[in-house]
């Protein structure tokens, strides 16, 4: 079964939840999907925070809006996040060490764990374009 | 997220419920760090925790340190399968005080 759908969400915390029920709804359709639905759901919600925290970082309120795409084909699971935050240099995106045991940078170690490709893209009238992916 | 507290031999439990993520961290700090600052001994109870991001995560590591610092304890009580799972990924079980 393929699957591509769309939706985009106000750039806040408030909207993470908003964001999880998307994903899930998606997930749902797909038995393979499904299997791996809790790890799935916190990756694109991770990513999603991340835009939140970071790419509008200092911005305390907009009303810019994120967009996420989730495309499922050919046992391929394909996320894109699109924002128009500050852009980011996928070089300063590193976790922190595991054993250095202290509160924040997880988001994107626990993306990474989950995912099979964390890359970011150029995309027209986007400053952020990140793309995860996952075969099945 | 909603919470409920209860004390019993100098014991704070805290009953935290929902899904806790960065919009719900504040609320969940606000309750659990008086309590560590007071020096008392925290259990968490999260067996009503149906989602747990880096952020909330977050929140157990803080509460954790911080009541190693003022010589007092947390403990999570009753994890809930999906806690468990982030808690491992992160590989954080064999730091923090799971009961």
């Amino acid at each position: 079964m393929n699957i591509k759908e769309e939706q985009d969400f106000l750039v806040n915390s408030k909207s993470l939840k908003d964001v999880r029920d998307f994903a899930r709804n998606i997930i749902d359709k797909s038995p393979i999907l499904q299997n791996q639905k809790d790890e799935l759901v916190l990756a694109i919600a991770e990513a999603a925070q991340n835009i939140v925290k970071h790419a509008y970082k200092d911005m305390a309120t907009t009303n810019d809006r994120m967009q996420i795409k989730i495309s499922f084909e050919d046992n391929e699971l394909e996320i894109g996040f699109f924002d128009k935050g500050k852009p980011v240099n996928p070089e300063n995106i590193k976790h922190r060490k595991l054993d250095d045991v202290k509160p924040g940078g997880l988001g994107t170690f626990f993306i990474k764990q989950i995912m099979d490709e964390v890359v970011f893209k150029e995309s027209p009238g986007w400053n952020n374009h990140l793309v995860l992916t996952k075969k099945y | 997220m909603s919470y409920k507290v209860t004390e019993e031999n100098n014991i704070s439990t805290v009953y935290l419920d929902g899904e806790i993520d960065m919009d719900k961290t504040e609320a969940a700090k606000e309750v659990i760090m008086p309590l560590i600052e007071a020096k008392k001994e925290v259990h968490l109870n999260l067996k009503d925790v149906q989602y747990m991001d880096s952020s909330g995560i977050s929140v157990l590591i803080e509460s954790h340190q911080k009541a190693e610092e003022l010589g007092t304890k947390v403990t999570l009580k009753e994890v809930s399968k999906s806690v468990l799972k982030v808690i491992m990924m992160a590989k954080l079980e064999m730091v923090l005080n799971l009961d």
